[in-house]
């Protein structure tokens, strides 16, 4: 280490004293002043528009730049995979626009979108699937035709369904590499429950089953317009681009060699039955890294819950706020002990989500840091907030508010999925009222909400990382971290391919 | 939230941006001027929505360490967090007497460290840094410490940068560091102009560096998070460094461990001193303004920053040529894989647009070496390409993933075959054609947000010159296919590359213990 010469130190911690303050510049901050920002939360029906051939589309016009971008938001998601071919949903989605499409075949598809400098996508998650095309204006025609023809005549054909289907099970190997992958997987084993639909995980079995005719039925079942809504931004016309989407999406998929019986049209609810493990701390053994990774975690709430700004507000102040939160203070700034650190509290949007604090710390002091966030979620459920730091989070949230809608895309995006959602229906006014019903919380709500839903007593604690060292401890901050959850389970790897629990540990 | 994105030579995580040319030329409206303390202030009017992307750009990133303080200017940049002598105290003078106290029991724990660094050297005593190995006199200076750092909270007001942005509307706040560069950028509602200002001003001028070796802590689980409990990282860092040989980039931004547990604040306090005057600062505004009030405001809050007497040093080492072909043999959890390095050119050197080109030629699922390996000759499951010309060097980087029943060595031979084909083939016209026309839709989709536009404007003008965000783009287009043959033969040679081949370690660890 080389000596650092005292002048440089001495003029650095000097240099405060013998700066004054320029003419006009305050000392603090507060003694600028503002001039008002009137913003007004754009109106959905401005932009909204139904289509004679079916879906609703949001159109955002925006001249800048010479790019148009259409998103087709889909009806269909895992949820309908039936049981044996995990993966149909993921690999129907990647496919459509990589294996052919109407009179072109996977290769020739894929040039004729690369020449024109064009970006198209699809994708099928757990609730949802979209599709979307982004390109140069001057070859919206073009890109449209080719937009019709991934929707509704995707050939699929066998050897890139093949060559996915290796690619899909060549990731799979590495499920139990990085100790990430495994804190997700399994935070949603313990907070969903192993039978929950979105817990079915693709196998290699499942992943083998699945024939190009399955893909075919799949995307037959959900892909026709009343299952559509759709998002465009760019460099167009109103009227005309209407009258260009109706030609896009009129019809739908042809009935070719499709199976009479197949249900199609509207897709059936999605299921809800979740299960939440008992409290207690889950050990995932990974000895080879020196940092744990924790998940704590409790039942969240579905949207339209009237508590749903309380909670908003309540979670900022705990974790969500970033640096301005309890959990980031403590745990990172004050004691050094995470990088990130943050809770969660996102609600559902179909069921409850999960309410979630995680960080990760060396496996030394994982459980000092286990220890902190459970005072800190507990001081949060006895102990009401202070007027600043409400007022710190409702500004954060409130005056934070045109960033939402900052970028056409983002205008275009978030009606389209209000629309998807259900919420433009249900819930017309949520982004006019949206501040208005964030200022009205009190810190008794805050009180109210923490003591409701951070019932600290059922933490469910996923730890995934070196056990000894974990169990070990700092002996700095002892905890026991056995008992600091009421019980304590050793929690399996589990075989990559199969999913099924490796040996048990004791 | 995350304090900072580390951009580092990491070649099979990361890509670099890349900003093409359009066919019609998109031109980005960049107001120039220089202060006269010598601070570059650059302005995009951009009234699309009511507000402004601000950040700045510091021309210092880990390149410019030296062994021993290696990450210092990472953690500098989270130490910029940390508030001023009026943000993040409520008695100042008070703080500046603990933190001075607390520097001299850090100095008495360094002369600690330097005995329990010998002792472990001699193998008569385990690593300093766990807290058994600690001697009996390290453990009560540590309380000592400790107990100061308590005393210092009470005069602390906790992230009062952020609360202070957040209150106020701000939002997307914050910073990162690579190589090359250190930045700092947050969006703003227009109406809150003045504040950036203030605050941003502030802390250039009068940054207090508190909490800092909680802060040190930090950092630490940043490193152990993104590199060391990655399943890649170890390797593909000393892979890195065996790359570079004596340019500076041959350590990882981050730093190295044993530096990171040492860096101490009259280090960082230099560091400041010597790196963030004026003269080596880049000031940059996209949004809803009028650039005549913003001149005045930055005259006003950064123009009382006096210029250094010294501008900072350049960086005069450069690359050695390599003698020999370099190659790594690494055992990962993860499949078998390859990456190959090439030196090439830096920012800006007439030869890295058609490097560019010829690494776009080679990617995605219609370039040559997805026709080639996945689909042709069914070797790997993935591959990826790359050019990327930064401020000291270049390097040109392509990875493979092999498939199942293939090994890594076989994915670089069909990677020397597709390259060969390159060298003696000129690139037909229509695919010349489709990659520049890739470039050209891709320039405008990168500015499609104040964020964005500040976001280009920062990397260019970190790497060598903001005037890139408009002028790389006929550079691109002017590429032929004679330049690409040209560059091709000169700089794919054995001599010139590093291969490292990553096969996956045998099962045994993934198992649970009994």
């Amino acid at each position: 280490m080389k000596p650092i010469p005292l002048l440089i130190l001495l003029a650095a911690l000097a240099e405060p004293f013998q700066a004054a303050h320029s003419a006009g510049i305050p000392a603090r901050p507060e003694k600028l002043s503002f001039p008002p920002l009137k913003f007004d939360a754009p109106v959905p029906d401005q932009y909204r528009v139904t289509l004679a051939s079916g879906p609703v589309a949001y159109l955002v016009p925006d001249r800048e730049r010479p790019l148009v971008n259409i998103t087709v938001y889909v009806r269909t998601g895992k949820y309908l995979e039936p049981a044996g071919k995990e993966g149909l949903a993921e690999l129907t989605g990647w496919l459509m626009t990589h294996a052919g499409a109407g009179t072109n075949a996977a290769a020739q598809f894929e040039e004729r979108i690369a020449f024109l400098g064009a970006q198209l996508d699809s994708a099928i998650g757990d609730t949802q699937g979209s599709v979307s095309l982004n390109l140069l204006s001057k070859d919206l025609d073009t890109g449209l035709g080719l937009l019709r023809d991934v929707l509704y005549a995707p050939r699929f054909q066998d050897d890139t369904v093949a060559l996915r289907k290796q690619q899909t099970l060549q990731a799979m190997k590495q499920r139990n590499d990085d100790t990430s992958a495994i804190e997700d997987r399994e935070a949603d084993y313990l907070s969903q429950g192993e039978t929950f639909w979105a817990n079915r995980y693709l196998t290699s079995n499942s992943v083998e089953s699945i024939t190009p005719r399955d893909i075919r039925d799949f995307h037959f079942q959900w892909f026709w317009p009343s299952n559509f809504v759709i998002a465009v931004t760019g460099d167009f016309e109103r009227n005309a681009m209407v009258s260009k989407l109706e030609k896009v999406f009129a019809g739908g998929p042809p009935l070719i060699s499709a199976d009479p019986l197949l249900q199609t049209g509207t897709p059936p609810p999605i299921p809800t039955n979740l299960t939440f493990a008992p409290p207690g701390v889950y050990l995932v053994h990974k000895p080879e890294v020196d940092q744990g990774r924790v998940s704590l975690l409790l039942p969240g709430i579905q949207r339209g819950n009237p508590d749903y700004y309380a909670v908003l507000i309540m979670n900022h102040i705990l974790g969500g706020g970033g640096f301005t939160s309890h959990l980031m203070n403590r745990i990172r700034s004050d004691e050094g002990l995470a990088y990130s650190v943050y809770s969660r509290f996102q609600p559902g949007v179909y069921y409850p989500g999960t309410f979630t604090i995680g960080f990760q710390s060396k496996s030394r002091t994982v459980a000092y840091a286990c220890a902190i966030a459970l005072e800190e979620t507990r001081r949060m459920s006895t102990q009401p907030v202070n007027a600043a730091e409400l007022e710190v989070a409702q500004k954060g949230l409130i005056e934070g508010f045109p960033n939402f809608f900052n970028t056409r895309e983002k205008i275009a995006e978030q009606f389209a999925m209000d629309e998807f959602t259900g919420r433009h229906a249900q819930d017309p006014q949520f982004w006019k009222n949206f501040r208005a019903n964030l200022q009205a919380v009190t810190p008794q709500d805050v009180l109210r909400v923490a003591k409701k839903y951070l019932t600290s007593d059922r933490f469910v604690v996923l730890i995934v990382g070196n056990r000894e060292d974990i169990l070990r401890g700092d002996p700095t901050h002892p905890v026991d971290l056995k008992s600091l959850f009421g019980s304590f389970h050793e929690w399996p790897l589990r075989d990559p391919m199969t999913l099924q629990p490796l040996t048990p540990t004791n | 939230m995350k304090t900072s994105a580390i951009i580092a030579l990491f070649p099979l995580l990361l890509t670099q941006p890349d900003f093409g040319p359009a066919l019609s030329a998109q031109n980005v409206p960049v107001l120039e001027q220089i202060l006269p303390n010598g601070m570059t202030l650059l302005m995009v009017e951009r009234h699309d929505d009511p507000s402004v992307a601000g950040g700045w750009v510091a021309h210092v990133g880990s390149a410019n360490e030296s062994p021993g303080i290696t990450g210092i200017a990472h953690l500098f940049e989270h130490m910029m967090f940390k508030g001023t002598t009026t943000i993040g105290t409520t008695d100042y003078k008070k703080d500046l007497e603990i933190l001075a106290e607390q520097e001299r029991v850090r100095d008495a724990m360094r002369s600690e460290e330097s005995r329990m660094r010998a002792a472990w050297r001699r193998g008569s005593g385990g690593d300093w840094q766990k807290p058994e190995n600690w001697t009996p006199r390290y453990r009560e200076l540590q309380k000592k410490f400790q107990a100061l750092v308590l005393e210092e909270r009470k005069v602390i007001v906790k992230n009062e940068i952020w609360k202070l942005y957040q209150s106020h509307g701000g939002h997307g706040m914050n910073a990162f560091t690579m190589d090359d560069m250190t930045a700092y950028f947050v969006g703003v509602p227009a109406n809150k102009l003045e504040l950036w200002m203030w605050l941003e001003s502030e802390r250039i001028f009068h940054p207090v560096f508190r909490e800092f070796y909680a802060e040190r802590d930090v950092v630490f689980e940043e490193r152990r998070m993104r590199y060391d409990s990655t399943p890649l990282g170890p390797s593909v860092e000393a892979f890195n460094s065996l790359f570079w040989q004596s340019l500076p980039y041959s350590w990882p931004t981050i730093g190295w461990p044993s530096d990171i547990a040492s860096i101490s604040k009259p280090q960082a306090d230099a560091f400041h001193a010597t790196y963030y005057s004026p003269q080596n600062i880049t000031l940059i505004l996209v949004g809803d303004f009028d650039p005549k009030q913003v001149s005045a405001l930055a005259e006003k809050y950064f123009g009382r920053i006096p210029r250094a007497k010294n501008n900072p040093p350049d960086l005069v080492t450069t690359e050695m040529v390599q003698p020999a072909e370099k190659r790594m043999n690494a055992e990962v959890s993860a499949n078998p894989q390859v990456d190959i390095l090439w030196h090439t050119q830096p920012f800006g050197h007439k030869d890295s647009y058609a490097l560019q080109i010829l690494a776009q030629l080679l990617s995605t699922h219609t370039g040559r070496l997805y026709k080639g390996l996945v689909l042709g000759r069914g070797v790997a499951t993935d591959v990826a390409a790359s050019q990327n010309s930064q401020k000291w060097a270049g390097w040109f980087d392509i990875s493979g993933e092999a498939a199942e029943g293939h090994t890594p060595e076989e994915v670089e031979q069909a990677i020397d075959a597709e390259l060969s084909r390159l060298k003696r083939e000129p690139v037909p016209p229509e695919e010349l054609q489709k990659v520049k026309n890739n470039f050209a839709a891709d320039q405008y989709r990168q500015l499609n947000s104040n964020l964005s536009i500040l976001q280009n404007l920062i990397w260019n003008d970190g790497e060598g010159d903001w005037r890139e965000i408009n002028a790389a783009q006929p550079k691109l287009e002017a590429v032929t296919a004679g330049d690409v043959l040209r560059v091709a033969n000169q700089y794919f040679t054995k001599e010139n590359r590093a291969v490292a081949l990553f096969t996956r370690k045998p099962e045994n660890a993934s198992t649970p213990s009994k």
